[in-house]
């Protein structure tokens, strides 16, 4: 029963949270903060269950299913026998590591909001968030799986919408000329651009069970058959759009900057990790045959994607665009390395989608962090920043190293995996995806060298850089797990080799 | 029985609303689940008259109907006091049109569903009220008067009523089945004989015009259903044509229309004109053996959402004054109830999961991908997610803008109740998706 109560118990926990915590608000991060952490015990011991399926007390045709099909069964609910459809929760390696990543930078979370204002509501719709975003992760059921999807958009909504930066756009929608707060913009944009793409990927379900006759992911995988190319095109569209590809990133700079730092780790962290799970999950085990015709593509698009995102970031005076656009640039990394349809590439994307979550998030706090200290966005404003705050300096270039791929980071391993998994698969010329280490290279250094380095400025004079406890621990953890993983990447590797031991694992 | 006691209600109510109204909502109330037991006992309209049948199907609809029309008295007060009476006619008659499988009566039923609604609008307070009800009346009567024209010409061509024996092979069948469609569409609100629909739903009493949207769309979807289902098998390439591009234009136009509104009842109706845009795929896809899931689902989720919204928003209105977009401002400070309620039931009519709108919208899609109609279900998919457009603009301004009053809107206990039963509605029918499609396994 636990695995669908912790899907649907964060709706009731969030609104009881909300309206007992009305006189002490404070206390409302304490529930968000100890739910999370059952959530990362559970998932923790879920990995467990996956990877010595022995070692538990399960009858054997379970630990047969296991064994075989590489999933844990956690039951099936809210059956339909007419539709065929029913909420089925199994995981495997992969979904397990993406839950273990969420419940995580969840936890992260809570400490770097630690003194959010509004609490109550904010650490509700926390919680609110943590239920549908496990269950993208946990069901094997098309449909369901949509739903959550969808699901996540709507805390996302408010939390970017309410608490994100301050400032007014002005937009003209047919010679109408709206202004409204740029937060809301962001926030609309996400959810607006988000929800179209989505549909395709809904009518491409649609398509898929008709074909099929199923709507369980194992089952559809069992029935293997050669899907259409409109299916594979539907579906991608939703994934690239999420992910983001080089066409439709556009809203992604727009959410990731307006919403308050710790919301742009969990777009980061997690709604971004939604678009590569899927891509995995539902283009590359769904249907091989077909992405095998398509490979091609998904590696320009996320070539492109990364160029293009690299020589936008160096372009970039604003911080946090600047972060935004790095993290673009490492998604289409990913993309390629899924496109390689190798083992050795499927391992690498996921080695580099949990370096980037991990990688990507301190980045992003500490831009929002250098905003909320000195008020400004822009990079040429600051200055000599590492007298004032050794401790952000420090980790900000540590994180920011490991985004270029410094050996020791988790950073380099990711690259060093994707770029031989590339070659491997699609010869020399595909060498090219270094440049992209060294682009980052161009943007992070320079960076580092206006923000921290040199004379401080007159906006660095004026600020105080002071930084809670809460954050400052929170930050160190980043900075541990980076280096922890950097020179110790294997048990990332083991997760891969279980998840991905259908394409002839180790 | 329940088509008994609700007229019987109906007749007795009249004398006790002058003086105290809450009794006369208590016998209204009693009345709806008095007769939602006896439709459970399987002892409604079919126990006496011949021409009826109570499937699985058509008591899940009258549930849904009854809790709605209940829910709506509940919250009613003061001078809407005759709807309550209206009300309780408009439930018997809605009930005898979604059990009937005679195609006499169902024309019969659907006038006097007609009348009931011309009254509905009548509640006349001031010019515009009195705009909109004028324009439901016409533009009703002439419906009534174009699906008269197509039963004449139909009734030359059959020797029987009866939905399983009516003969639809005959010379004129498909033209007369045009021209009634064309009249039926008048008060489902399609492209192009939408026009009165906007100005009634948005003019009209909001309770009003919740009843008028929300629920006689809602039973005469599926009655309609059930009546053309013979004709829309017989012809398919027809149906195809005919539904599909009705339902595209319906919503592409409904959407767009729905965005340069500045009055928020005129974007509600809106919204519900797209809605019937949706409800028609399943129509189009009467070959696929989910297409009546699709119907009763868009139907069942249909009634819950838009009477809420149009609820709400006559809560509003009153209390409040509101009435234009920017009076929405703050909203979700200045009276959180309301706003909680009316963002969640918006979520649903925009078709967010876990809630009805998005399980009926999945299902009727489904029927039209299941026919091969892949391509309308994309537009379709695609205009649902553009409408999160107008839908989210809404929620911007209640939760996202400063107020410009800090009067706090209270809600009425009656109110609070019937928006409960409204929200349970929606949520179960977003979650359990077995009641509804098991019950029209054996259509």
């Amino acid at each position: 029963m636990v695995a669908v109560d912790i899907i649907f118990a964060p709706i009731f926990l969030s609104a009881l949270v909300y309206f007992l915590t009305r006189g002490a608000e404070h206390l409302t991060k304490y529930v968000a903060l100890a739910w999370f952490i059952v959530l990362f015990i559970i998932s923790l011991n879920w990995l467990n269950q996956i990877m010595h399926p022995e070692s538990y007390a399960f009858p054997p045709e379970i630990i047969n299913y296991i064994k075989a099909t590489g999933f844990l069964p956690l039951g099936e609910y809210l059956r339909v026998p007419a539709f065929g459809f029913s909420l089925t929760l199994q995981i495997d390696a992969l979904s397990v590591a993406m839950l273990i990543l969420t419940a995580a930078l969840l936890i992260l979370v809570v400490f770097t909001s630690w003194e959010e204002k509004n609490q109550a509501a904010y650490f509700s719709l926390l919680i609110l968030f943590s239920g549908p975003i496990f269950g993208v992760f946990m069901t094997t059921n098309v449909l369901w799986f949509f739903m959550f999807w969808e699901l996540t958009l709507v805390p996302m909504l408010f939390l970017v919408g309410y608490w994100g930066a301050e400032g007014v756009e002005v937009k003209k929608v047919f010679n109408i000329e709206i202004k409204l707060p740029s937060r809301v913009y962001a926030a609309l944009k996400f959810f607006l651009y988000t929800h179209v793409f989505a549909m395709f990927m809904f009518v491409g379900f649609f398509l898929l069970f008709k074909q099929t006759g199923y709507w369980d992911f194992t089952l559809i995988k069992e029935a293997a058959i050669v899907t259409p190319a409109l299916i594979w095109w539907l579906m991608f569209l939703g994934f690239a759009a999420k992910l983001p590809l080089f066409p439709f990133h556009t809203w992604l700079p727009d959410a990731h900057v307006q919403a308050p730092s710790s919301i742009s780790v969990l777009l980061a962290g997690v709604l971004l990790k939604m678009g590569a799970y899927g891509l995995i999950r539902f283009i590359i085990e769904l249907m091989p045959v077909t992405t095998a015709r398509f490979a091609m593509w998904m590696v320009v698009l996320g070539l492109i994607t990364t160029l293009y995102a690299g020589f936008l970031a160096i372009y970039e005076r604003h911080i946090k665009k600047m972060v935004a656009y790095s993290s673009i640039s490492h998604m289409g990394l990913v993309v390629v390395a899924a496109a390689t349809l190798s083992y050795d590439g499927l391992s690498a994307a996921l080695y580099e989608m949990i370096g980037h979550a991990l990688v990507i998030s301190p980045l992003f706090l500490l831009a929002g962090w250098l905003h909320h200290k000195t008020h400004t966005w822009y990079m040429d404003e600051m200055g000599g920043i590492m007298k004032y705050a050794p401790y952000a300096s420090a980790i900000f270039i540590l994180a920011g190293m490991a985004a270029l791929g410094l050996p020791g980071t988790m950073g380099f391993i990711g690259e060093l995996t994707i770029i031989i998994s590339a070659v491997k698969s699609f010869g020399w010329w595909i060498a090219i995806i270094a440049f992209a280490g060294m682009i980052s290279a161009g943007y992070i250094i320079w960076s580092i060298r206006r923000v921290f380095h040199g004379e401080p400025s007159e906006v660095v004079k004026r600020s105080e850089f002071h930084m809670s406890f809460p954050e400052k621990f929170a930050l160190a953890v980043y900075a541990f797990l980076i280096v922890y993983f950097g020179v110790n990447p294997q048990p990332i590797f083991d997760i891969a080799n279980k998840a991905f031991s259908f394409f002839g694992g180790m | 029985m329940s088509f008994v006691v609700l007229i019987a209600a109906g007749l007795i109510v009249p004398i006790f609303y002058r003086n105290n109204i809450f009794i006369a909502k208590m016998i209204a109330v009693i009345a709806f689940i008095l007769a939602a037991y006896f439709i459970y006992q399987g002892n409604s309209l079919n126990a006496i008259f011949p021409y009826f049948v109570l499937d699985k199907a058509t008591q899940l609809m009258e549930f849904a109907l009854l809790a709605t029309l209940g829910a709506v008295s509940l919250a009613l007060t003061g001078f809407e006091r005759p709807l309550i009476a209206q009300m309780l006619f408009l439930a018997g008659v809605s009930l005898g049109l979604l059990e009937t499988n005679n195609f006499f009566i169902y024309v019969v039923l659907f006038e006097v569903i007609a009348i009931i609604s011309y009254i509905l609008v009548a509640n006349i307070r001031n010019f515009n009220n009195a705009e909109g009800a004028i324009k439901a009346f016409i533009a009703g009567a002439v419906a009534s008067g174009i699906i008269l024209l197509g039963f004449a010409l139909f009734s030359f061509t059959t020797d029987s009523f009866n939905y399983a024996q009516m003969n639809v092979s005959g010379k004129f069948t498909l033209i007369a089945v045009a021209i009634m469609l064309a009249g039926i569409f008048y008060k489902l609100t399609i492209v192009p004989m939408h026009g009165w629909a906007a100005d009634a739903y948005s003019q009209v009493n909001h309770a009003a015009a919740a009843i008028l949207s929300g629920v006689i769309k809602s039973v005469i979807l599926v009655a309609t259903f059930k009546a053309f289902y013979k004709f829309m098998i017989a012809y398919p390439l027809a149906t195809i044509l005919i539904f599909s591009f009705f339902a595209v234009i319906t919503m592409t136009l409904a959407n767009f229309m729905a965005l340069f509104q500045k009055r928020v009842s005129k974007i509600l109706a809106y919204s519900s004109i797209a809605h019937s845009g949706y409800a028609l795929i399943p129509f189009a896809a009467a070959a696929s053996i989910y297409s009546y899931a699709g119907v009763l689902y868009y139907a069942i989720a249909y009634i819950f959402m838009q009477t809420s919204v149009f609820l709400i928003l006559n809560d509003l209105r009153r209390e409040a004054g509101i009435k234009y977009l920017k009076d929405l401002k703050g909203l979700g400070k200045r009276a959180p109830l309301h706003s909680f309620f009316f963002t969640i039931q918006i979520f649903s009519l925009a078709g967010i999961p876990l809630l009805a709108g998005f399980l009926a919208k999945a299902v009727a899609f489904y029927a039209g991908v299941d026919a091969g109609l892949w391509v309308i279900v994309l537009i379709a998919a695609l205009n649902s997610a553009l409408a999160v457009a107008y839908y989210a603009w809404i929620i911007k301004h209640i939760y996202f803008d400063e107020a410009k009053h800090n009067a706090v809107i209270k809600m009425s206990p009656g109110s609070l109740i019937g928006q409960l039963i409204l929200l349970a509605g929606t949520i179960y029918f977003g979650i359990v998706a077995a009641d509804v499609i098991n019950a029209t396994v054996s259509f």
